[in-house]
């Protein structure tokens, strides 16, 4: 464990890099110039709506599509030419279920776990019992659920120094998807895992998020700490009758019926709201985080 | 003191670390945690709530900067000697602050009359728990 520890203090390298991704689907930008880091021991938390890019922008970065223009390194090596030594690091859980169908549950742990120099064969048989997967039936006959949950057992029996989730919570009663987040919680805390997960379940990310990445038409709108996205950002409303003193700066502007204005506004570098909060009658409300996502993205 | 004394509420505007110090705060000023008691390991408290223990170090470490939690060799962190007789009925009066600034805002806005408020909050503390 010990060296372990020490050989990734030596290659504390961010192992998620990309830096302006470009890529289409037929002819319409599907991302547009993402820079994106994942820091070592981070848990980046990618959120978007449906079709924002979010699997495209994970696919990208670890190399399992070529982007249009613009680079992805994993590892510090290229995406598009990982070495086996990386891909035994690194573990991805995609949306959709992948190969190996005519094997059942067990057969595939059994055989995957071969490849996996970390494999952890008990946790693999005590999360198989605990997510309810019946262990001798053929993959190709599970339930697209369960599939993808015999997905999340291998990747998080590889124990991986990188891990990778495309929307895990879909596959998962709440009860299930808790672990799932303890899991993740713990191995970041304590082994220093790399975790990246899109979901569109915000309470989620910020349980174990350490940080937020909101992907919105293309762009990543603002990548921060979950703590500090809470602290900075505000709903600032403003009397219809002195809403000519609104900052004419903010992420999104809403003129109510009666004429007052919502805007959602950031703390300036001293921690300071707009000038126009403290005016007579306006006022700021805490923003969760949900409330800010879906502000910004209307 | 156990890991599930403390509640968690992601969705909350507050972040979870400035969370789990208030409720710190309350249960010492409260009584209930007394100084001398030991506090959950910040495995414990993640791996309850499924939050990310940097979190609760962070919190931890915000209530050990504010002198209610110590950092003792070999116990982990617990609550502090000085915490309890700090707490004076003005400062624990403090602590509802913000909740009564929440409420006078809110009675403004539906243009209640003062008193009626006052009665009824009279009434609900008045109820035996």
């Amino acid at each position: 464990m010990n060296a372990v520890r020490q050989e990734r203090e030596v290659t504390a390298i961010a192992p998620l890099i990309v830096r302006d991704l470009v890529h289409c689907y037929d002819g319409s930008n599907v991302l547009s110039g993402i820079d994106l880091t994942v820091q070592p021991g981070s848990v980046l938390g990618l959120i978007g709506r449906n079709g924002a890019g979010k699997s495209t922008l994970i696919r990208a970065m670890l190399g399992l599509l070529q982007p249009l223009s613009g680079t992805a390194t994993v590892f510090g090596e290229p995406a598009l030419k990982l070495s086996d030594r990386s891909k035994e690091r690194l573990a991805y859980v995609p949306q959709q279920p992948e190969a190996l169908a005519w094997l059942t549950a067990q057969q595939m742990l059994d055989y995957v776990g071969r490849f996996y120099p970390r494999w952890d064969q008990s946790f693999a048989t005590r999360t198989l019992e605990r997510w309810q997967i019946p262990p001798n039936k053929l993959l190709a006959k599970l339930s697209p659920g369960e599939r993808q949950r015999v997905d999340l057992i291998r990747a998080l029996a590889s124990q991986p120094e990188l891990l990778v989730l495309d929307e895990p919570a879909a596959a998962l009663d709440p009860v299930a998807r808790r672990e799932l987040l303890r899991e993740i919680a713990l191995r970041a805390g304590e082994s220093g895992t790399t975790v990246l997960f899109s979901t569109h379940i915000v309470s989620d990310l910020e349980r174990v998020a350490s940080e937020v990445a909101f992907l919105h038409q293309g762009k990543l709108l603002m990548q921060c700490t979950v703590d500090a996205t809470k602290e900075r950002y505000g709903r600032l409303w403003i009397p219809g009758q002195i809403s000519y003193a609104a900052p004419t700066q903010s992420l999104s502007r809403r003129r109510h019926d009666d004429g007052s204005l919502s805007l959602v506004v950031e703390r300036d570098a001293q921690g300071q709201w707009p000038e126009a909060a403290s005016l007579p009658g306006a006022r700021v409300d805490a923003l969760g985080l949900e409330d800010l996502f879906v502000e910004i993205a209307e | 003191m156990d890991a599930s004394l403390l509640t968690v509420q992601p969705a909350s505007p507050e972040p979870i670390y400035r969370q789990i110090v208030e409720q710190l705060r309350r249960l010492i000023a409260g009584g209930q945690l007394g100084a001398g008691d030991a506090l959950p390991s910040v495995r414990e408290v993640a791996g309850f709530h499924a939050i990310n223990p940097m979190t609760v170090s962070r919190a931890y470490s915000l209530a050990e900067a504010e002198g209610l939690l110590e950092r003792l060799r070999g116990k982990g962190m617990v609550v502090a000697n000085t915490s309890r007789s700090s707490q004076s009925e003005s400062r624990r009066l403090a602590m509802l602050e913000p909740s009564l600034q929440a409420l006078m805002r809110q009675t403004r806005e539906l243009e209640l009359p003062a008193e009626q408020v006052l009665r009824r909050l009279t009434a609900l503390l008045g109820e035996q728990p």
